[in-house]
C-alpha cells in the first residue's frame, strides 16, 4: 500500500517529517484508540436504556437473567458512567489529539513510546474493569470515599490516568521540537488547540492524581485508616470539571477546523480560536468549587470566586457559538442561501458527518444554558444532584461530545484504513436518532429534577413512592422511559454501520480521505512578526499554562489549607 | 435564483467587526449573570452554609468538624429540634432554634422532624457512614452531608405542611429508600 504524504514540507533536517512506515503506524495506534473507545462506549450504551427504563418508573434490575450480569442498578450506573464518560473519551481523546498535531506538524513521533502509552492505558483500563465487574467497586464515577472500592479498581484508574499524560507529554514534546526547529512561526492552529487542550489537562489531572494516590490507594490498601471526604471531593472537582472541557475541546477542535470544510465553508478567525483556547487553558480549572456550593465547610467567599471564573469559561463557549455558526452560514451562503435563517437549509444536510456535528453544537446551546444555572449559587441548591444534572449532562458530554466524535468517525474510519463508509444513509439515521433520543432523555431529565427526583436513585424500586406522588412526573417519566428506546435503537444503526465499515475490505488509498482542514476567513499567517497582537499574546503556550497553575494554586490553596489542617480520618465503607 | 448575483462572501473585516461586538455582548452578559447571583446572595433567596468556623458548637464539635465515632458526646445525640424541659423549642442567642439531624445506614434521625412555620430554624447535619444528600422536597434546601464534617444553615419554613427529605447523594444498595418526612406546624404561641 502506497501512503502520501502530506502536502507540508519536512520540517527540517534537525527534525525528521512523517515517513511512510511511521505514518501507517500512527494510523494504525490511532484506529486502535478509537475502536477500543467505541467498544467501550457500545458496552456503556448497551447499559443505557436500563438506566432510561429506571426514570421511567420501570425496574428490569430484578430480572433474574440480568441479575446473572449485574449484581444491581449501581453497579450498573457505574459501568455505564465509567464506560461512557471516563473510557470512551479518553481513549478517543488521546488517540485523535495525538494525531492531529502530529500530522498538522508533520512531525515523527516516536512511536514506541506512543504504542507503549496506548498499551499502558489498555492495561489500566483491563485492571480497573476487574472489580468493577465483579461488583466489587460499585462507587460510581465520582467514588466518594468513604464508601470504599477494590484497591484494584483505584490502580487500574490511575494508571489509565497516568497514561493520558504520557499522551499529553508526547504531543507538548513534539510541538516543543518543532518550535526549536521553526523560530518565529505561529503554531499551525489545529496543534494550538491541541497543545492548550493537553496543557490545560496536565494542570486540570493534578487534582485526581492527588486524591487517587495519596488518599485512595493507600487507604484502600489498608494504610491509612481514613479518609476526609471533604478533601477527596475538592481534589475530585479540580479535575471534575475541567475534564468536562477535557471532553469538549477535543470535539471544538473539529468544530472550529473540519466542519467549516465538510460544510462547504471557511473557518472564521484564526484569532479569534487561539484566545477561546487560551482562555480554556487559563481558566478552566479554577472552578471546581462550583460542584460544592452544597458542601460544608468551605468559605463561602471562595465559592462565590470559583463561580464568577465558572462564568468567565462561558465566554469563550460564547466565542465558539458565534465562529460555528458564522463557519456554517458562510458554507450555506456560498451555495446560495439566503435569509436571515433561511441559509440554515443549504448546509449539506446528507452528510452524516457535518449533520452530526450541527446537532451536536445545537444540543450544547441548552446544554451550555444550563450549565450557567448548575454554575450559579442562587439555582444550583434547586438543581443540585437532582435528575437535572445526568439531563445536563447527556447534552454536553453525550451529545455535544459523543455525537460530534461519532461524525468524526464517519471520515476519520476511511482516512485511517481506506475503507468506506457502510451505508452513509444508515449514518444519518443513527445520527438523527441519537439527537432526538438525547433531547427528549434531556427534557424528562430537566423535568424530573425540578420536580425533586433525585438522581443517580434506583426510583423504580423505592419502597417510597409517597415521596413521588405529589410530583405529577407522569409525562417527564413516560419521555425518560421512551428515549431510552430512541437511544437503543441509535446506537444499533451507529454500531452497524461502525462495525461494518471496520470489517470490510480496504478499496482505497487512505490519503483520498484527508483530513479535513478549512481555510481561514481571517488567518493568523505564517510568522508571529507579521500575526496580529492577538496570535502573537496567546502564541506562548507555556507561559499561559505556568499562568493556569499560579491561578490554580491562587484560588485552591487557601480552599485546601484549612482541610489539611483539620484532616479527618473517615473509615472506609462497602456499602452496596 | 438563477442570475441573481451571488452573495459577497464574508471578508475579514466585516467578520472581525461581528466578533468584537459578540465578545462584547458575551462578556456583559457573563457581568450581569454574576450581578445578578450576588444580588440574590445578598438579599438572600437561597440558604447559605456556614463555613465551618461561621457556627459555635460546644464540645467535639471544632471548626465544622465531628468524629462521627464520638456523635454521643454531641447535641447529635438527641436528633430533632432542640428543646428546653417542658419540651419547647430554645431559641439559641442568634435567635434562631436550632435541629439536629443525622444522616446514615440508608434513614435520617429522627424518622420525622417537626418544625414551626414562620421562625428561622438553624439545621445542623452530619453522617456517620458515608456521604448522604439532604433535600427538602418543593424547597431550596439541598445539602451534601459529610461523614467527619457538620453543615449548618439556617432556614425559614413559611407555609405549614409536610416535605420529603430525600437522600439525593449515592450512599449505596438501600439509596433510593433513604426518604423521610418533613413536618411543617403551624406555629403555636410563640416562644
Amino acid at each position: 500500500m502506497t501512503t502520501a504524504l502530506p502536502s507540508r514540507p519536512a520540517s527540517s533536517p534537525a527534525l525528521p517529517g512523517l515517513d511512510s512506515a511511521t505514518l501507517t503506524s500512527l494510523k494504525k495506534l490511532t484506529q486502535y484508540y478509537a475502536v477500543t473507545a467505541f467498544l467501550a462506549l457500545m458496552i456503556g450504551v448497551l447499559l443505557g436504556p436500563l438506566q432510561a427504563l429506571n426514570y421511567g418508573g420501570i425496574n428490569v434490575y430484578d430480572y433474574p437473567l440480568l441479575k446473572v450480569l449485574i449484581r444491581s442498578y449501581y453497579q450498573g450506573l457505574t459501568l455505564h458512567g465509567v464506560l461512557n464518560a471516563l473510557v470512551f473519551t479518553q481513549f478517543f481523546i488521546s488517540g485523535w489529539m495525538l494525531y492531529l498535531p502530529a500530522r498538522d506538524l508533520n512531525v515523527r513521533p516516536n512511536m514506541r513510546f506512543a504504542w507503549f502509552t496506548y498499551l499502558t492505558m489498555t492495561a489500566g483500563l483491563l485492571t480497573a474493569a476487574v472489580p468493577l465487574l465483579m461488583n466489587d467497586a460499585t462507587v460510581l464515577y465520582t467514588f466518594y470515599p468513604p464508601l470504599e472500592g477494590s484497591p484494584v479498581f483505584y490502580i487500574g484508574a490511575a494508571v489509565m490516568v497516568a497514561a493520558s499524560l504520557l499522551v499529553a507529554g508526547q504531543v507538548v514534546w513534539l510541538w516543543l521540537a518543532w518550535k526549536r526547529a521553526h523560530p518565529g512561526r505561529v503554531t499551525p492552529v489545529v496543534t494550538y488547540m491541541s497543545v492548550a487542550t493537553w496543557l490545560m489537562w496536565i494542570v486540570a489531572a493534578l487534582g485526581l492524581v492527588a486524591e487517587v494516590v495519596f488518599m485512595l490507594i493507600p487507604w484502600s490498601l489498608g494504610l491509612t485508616r481514613g479518609v476526609d471526604p471533604l478533601l477527596a471531593r475538592t481534589l475530585f472537582w479540580w479535575t471534575g470539571h475541567p475534564i468536562v472541557y477535557f471532553w469538549l475541546l477535543p470535539a471544538y477542535i473539529s468544530w472550529y477546523a473540519f466542519l467549516p470544510r465538510q460544510a462547504g465553508g471557511r473557518m472564521a478567525s484564526e484569532g479569534l480560536t487561539r484566545l477561546a483556547f487560551a482562555m480554556f487553558l487559563v481558566f478552566s480549572v479554577p472552578v471546581g468549587l462550583h460542584h460544592q456550593y452544597a458542601d460544608p465547610n468551605v468559605q463561602n467567599s471562595w465559592k462565590v470566586i470559583h463561580m464568577f471564573l465558572t462564568f468567565l469559561v462561558a465566554v469563550p463557549s460564547l466565542l465558539t457559538a458565534f465562529s460555528a455558526a458564522a463557519s456554517l452560514e458562510d458554507a450555506a451562503r456560498a451555495q446560495g442561501g439566503r435569509g436571515l435563517i433561511g441559509w440554515v437549509r443549504r448546509l449539506p444536510w446528507r452528510n452524516a458527518g457535518m449533520t452530526a456535528q450541527v446537532l451536536a453544537m445545537v444540543s450544547f446551546i441548552f446544554g451550555g444554558a444550563g450549565g450557567i444555572v448548575n454554575a450559579s449559587m442562587a439555582f444550583a441548591p434547586v438543581v443540585h444532584n437532582t435528575a437535572w444534572i445526568p439531563g445536563h449532562f447527556h447534552i454536553t458530554v453525550g451529545t455535544a461530545t459523543t455525537l460530534t466524535f461519532m461524525g468524526v468517525m464517519f471520515w476519520l474510519v476511511p482516512h485511517l484504513t481506506g475503507k468506506r463508509l457502510f451505508s452513509p444513509r444508515l449514518a444519518l439515521a443513527s445520527v438523527w436518532w441519537w439527537f432526538g433520543g438525547m433531547m427528549l432523555f434531556a427534557l424528562g431529565m430537566h423535568w424530573q429534577g425540578l420536580a425533586g427526583v433525585p438522581r443517580r436513585a434506583q426510583v423504580s424500586a423505592s419502597a417510597q413512592q409517597a415521596a413521588y406522588d405529589g410530583m405529577n412526573i407522569a409525562l417527564p417519566k413516560l419521555l425518560t422511559a421512551l428515549s431510552g428506546g430512541v437511544l437503543f435503537v441509535a446506537a444499533i444503526l451507529f454500531y452497524t454501520v461502525l462495525i461494518r465499515t471496520l470489517l470490510s475490505p480496504r478499496q482505497d488509498d487512505p490519503e483520498s480521505t484527508p483530513i479535513p482542514t478549512s481555510e481561514a476567513i481571517s488567518p493568523a499567517g505564517p510568522t508571529l512578526r507579521e500575526a496580529s497582537l492577538l496570535v502573537r499574546r496567546t502564541e506562548p503556550l507555556l507561559a499561559l499554562t505556568f499562568a493556569a497553575l499560579v491561578l490554580v494554586i491562587l484560588v485552591y490553596g487557601p480552599v485546601i489549607a484549612p482541610m489539611l489542617a483539620n484532616y479527618q480520618f473517615i473509615p472506609g465503607q462497602r456499602l452496596w | 435564483m438563477s442570475g441573481a448575483d451571488p452573495a459577497p462572501r464574508l471578508d475579514h473585516h466585516t467578520l472581525e467587526r461581528y466578533e468584537t461586538a459578540w465578545l462584547g455582548v458575551a462578556v456583559v452578559m457573563t457581568v450581569l449573570l454574576f450581578a445578578g447571583v450576588i444580588a440574590s446572595l445578598i438579599s438572600g433567596t437561597y440558604p447559605l452554609l456556614g463555613a465551618g468556623t461561621g457556627h459555635a458548637h460546644e464540645g467535639p464539635i471544632v471548626k465544622g468538624r465531628v468524629d462521627p465515632a464520638r456523635l454521643a458526646a454531641t447535641p447529635f445525640a438527641k436528633p430533632g429540634l432542640v428543646v428546653d424541659r417542658a419540651g419547647q423549642p430554645v431559641l439559641n442567642d442568634r435567635g434562631t432554634l436550632d435541629a439536629y439531624l443525622v444522616a446514615g445506614g440508608f434513614t435520617f434521625q429522627p424518622a420525622a422532624l417537626r418544625v414551626p412555620a414562620g421562625v428561622p430554624v438553624t439545621l445542623h447535619v452530619t453522617a456517620t457512614d458515608v456521604v448522604h444528600g439532604f433535600q427538602v422536597t418543593g424547597t431550596n434546601v439541598n445539602v451534601e452531608i459529610l461523614p467527619g464534617h457538620v453543615a449548618s444553615l439556617t432556614v425559614t419554613f413559611r407555609h405549614p405542611g409536610e416535605q420529603h427529605v430525600i437522600c439525593n447523594e449515592y450512599c449505596g444498595a438501600g439509596h433510593h429508600n433513604m426518604i423521610t418526612r418533613f413536618i411543617v406546624e403551624a406555629p403555636r404561641e410563640t416562644p
